[in-house]
């Protein structure tokens, strides 16, 4: 090609571009890795992959959690959580992430509604921009390479299904990567309810026109790291780099984008979880790692440079469990996020009065849906209960399902998701019932 | 990533690409940094950027060309990518002519958060589609022309007009930098294009995304 500009001194190396476009298209000879990536670097367990037996702990520990889900989350989410920071057995995902999330209860509740939203013809607007946009979501996962193959048509009609849902909300880009790794794991029905979950009570304000709650968390990220990293804070400061260069996509694709594939599982099962606070541990260790030494900063006089550091970790780095038990250890709690945010929230009101899109109450992770479900349980909608048949070996008598734990909490700010009504939460009201948040972490 | 050392280079140009989503901004960025198209590359969520250096006369320039989502939701977290930029690509894609039919609408957004000398370029891109064409050349060159805005016609499938699109847009940037430094009485702080541009503080109202220094 014949280079009109005369000679180039050099071809920078500096790219924020991924990897797919060092591909031409997906090739028919190309092996897909055990997650479906082609060509994908995730071939067999590596050395760092706990050992078989263990793995096959892990799972029959949640055979039984699950088995008895309520009684589980009522009394023992402890070892939920614990559980899910060990990473959910891969054979268990799909089982697990729906409970985690209350799609399951969701899904009950409304048995017909995706149906219905399915077989609706969609907003022509929202339609063209998903249409557009499903070839480019996970290009080079097996799943989603043909147009006329389940991955495609699934993320369709599950991206559709929001828009009619929630037609306030509409479409957003980011919803794609979400949307398919739930594909991933789950019938489009499950994947769909996990949307709404994860759209609607683990981060409300991110998806939606205005993305209000992502400007806000931009804001959070950077006082905490001045708070936890401040010397990368000042680097940052210095190189110009504000948060929303580069934490939107980290947070509105739940770091599909930004992680080695297992990675982002792992940061997923702690997720649903743990909620909103795993996602703000994720970004402050990968600053951590990115920038953490003088030596790092040194090498980063620029902007540009910065950015490109914070998407150069080694992947060593990124190993799942080399990486989580570093997230797990962030020296952050729910009760500082939540007071940073309120610190955030007041500034915000200061230095731009006038009205703001409303920002709504997070439910901070697996525990605050279940409770929240029960409660709508308790108020009167009747939950369908259907009768189980579970055969099993004579145990000790079961006691009766208890109810959830209310001592020393206060719930003025849950308000009830009852069929799939949406949660317009007073954000004050939910900060005040912080309290029982706090005894949890 | 450290080997960006701006002592090599004479001037830093930033320039974003801006346009709906889909209209070809990833491929036109990564055709002129890396010589590479893909019919799969990724939605364009958060903010990319590649950078390449070229010779414009005797000074080296190192382009850095920023790249970002389209769709409409996304200006309200993207108003931080325009800071310092020197020059912008308006792309479209001319076989859809809403793509087009917009440009207005991205002028202003343009102008509400750029500085006001940045240099902007009219970009048709997907000229390859010529049977599927829906805005004629002669449309929108005019609207470029009545709009103080350079215009061409490109394709980043078959590379056609890539370079001379980035290098036109460089050199109108060069020549207004050049002017500027004659101007100028400074020796050599530059206001448009100096490899601090990028850093310069934002005066005036605190806003949530920016840093002010």
């Amino acid at each position: 090609m014949a280079r009109a500009l005369g000679e180039d001194l050099a071809q920078d190396d500096s790219s924020s571009l991924g990897s797919d476009s060092e591909l031409n298209g997906p090739s028919p000879y190309r092996q897909a890795d055990r997650y479906g990536f082609i060509g994908g670097s995730s071939a067999e367990p590596g050395p760092d992959r706990p050992p078989a037996d263990l793995i096959r702990q892990r799972e029959m520990k949640w055979v039984d959690m699950t088995s008895h889900w309520e009684k589980t989350m009522s009394r023992r989410y402890k070892k939920v959580k614990i559980q899910c920071r060990k990473g959910i057995p891969s054979a268990l995902r799909a089982r697990c992430w729906p409970l985690l999330c209350g799609a399951r209860v969701c899904q009950k509740n409304s048995p017909g509604t995706y149906q219905e939203l399915a077989d609706a013809r969609g907003d022509p607007q929202w339609m063209e921009a998903i249409s557009r946009d499903l070839h480019r979501q996970f290009p080079l996962h097996e799943m989603f390479v043909s147009p006329q193959g389940h991955g495609q048509q699934g993320l369709l009609q599950v991206l559709k299904a929001y828009t009619l849902y929630r037609p306030e909300q509409g479409y957003c880009q980011a919803q794609g990567p979400v949307a398919a790794v739930l594909l991933m794991h789950l019938p489009p029905e499950e994947a769909f309810w996990c949307l709404v979950q994860i759209c609607e009570l683990y981060l409300p304000g991110y998806y939606g026109p205005h993305m209000e709650a992502v400007r806000l968390d931009a804001d959070v990220f950077m006082a905490l790291l001045r708070r936890l990293l401040p010397r990368v804070h000042q680097h940052l400061q210095r190189a110009g780099v504000g948060p929303l260069l580069y934490l939107p996509e980290w947070f509105l694709c739940l770091f599909t984008r930004s992680l080695p594939f297992p990675t982002v599982l792992r940061v997923w099962d702690a997720f649903l979880s743990e909620g909103a606070k795993v996602l703000f541990r994720v970004g402050l260790t990968l600053m951590r790692l990115a920038l953490g030494t003088a030596e790092q900063r040194r090498a980063c006089p620029g902007l540009l440079e910065t950015l490109g550091a914070l998407r150069a970790i080694a992947p060593s780095q990124l190993q799942e469990e080399i990486f989580m038990s570093q997230v797990h250890s962030v020296a952050l709690s729910e009760r500082d996020l939540q007071r940073e945010i309120r610190v955030q929230l007041a500034q915000l009101a200061e230095s731009s009065p006038g009205p703001h899109p409303q920002l709504q109450a997070r439910l901070p992770g697996a525990q605050a849906i279940f409770e929240a479900q029960q409660l709508a349980g308790t108020r009167g909608s009747p939950k369908p209960e259907l009768p189980q048949i579970v055969v099993q070996p004579p145990e000790e008598s079961r006691p009766p399902r208890r109810k959830p734990q209310t001592r020393g909490k206060t719930f003025h700010g849950l308000l009830p998701r009852a069929r799939g009504a949406s949660l317009e939460g007073a954000p004050r009201a939910h900060r005040s019932s912080v309290s029982f948040l706090d005894t949890r972490f | 990533m450290g080997n960006g050392n701006e002592d090599d280079y004479n001037f830093v140009f930033k320039v974003v690409l801006i346009g709906e989503s889909g209209v070809g901004k990833t491929n036109l960025l990564s055709r002129f940094t890396r010589n590479e198209f893909s019919h799969d590359s990724r939605t364009t969520i958060g903010v990319e950027f590649s950078t390449r250096t070229v010779m414009l006369g005797t000074a080296a320039v190192k382009a850095q060309i920023w790249d970002t989502a389209g769709l409409e939701r996304y200006r309200a977290i993207t108003s931080a990518y325009y800071r310092g930029a020197v020059g912008a690509l308006l792309v479209f894609d001319l076989t859809k002519h809403q793509t087009y039919a917009v440009v207005e609408r991205w002028l202003k957004e343009l102008y509400d958060h750029a500085e006001a000398t940045i240099v902007v370029m009219l970009v048709g891109n997907k000229s390859d589609l010529s049977q599927a064409r829906e805005v004629p050349t002669e449309e929108a060159r005019m609207f470029a022309e009545n709009n103080g805005l350079l215009f061409l016609e490109t394709s980043a499938l078959d590379s056609t007009n890539v370079e001379l699109a980035f290098e036109t847009i460089l050199k109108e940037i060069f020549a207004k930098v050049s002017k500027q430094r004659q101007n100028s009485t400074r020796t050599n702080a530059i206001a448009l294009g100096s490899a601090q541009s990028g850093q310069e503080p934002v005066s005036g109202e605190k806003r949530a995304c920016c840093i002010s220094l």
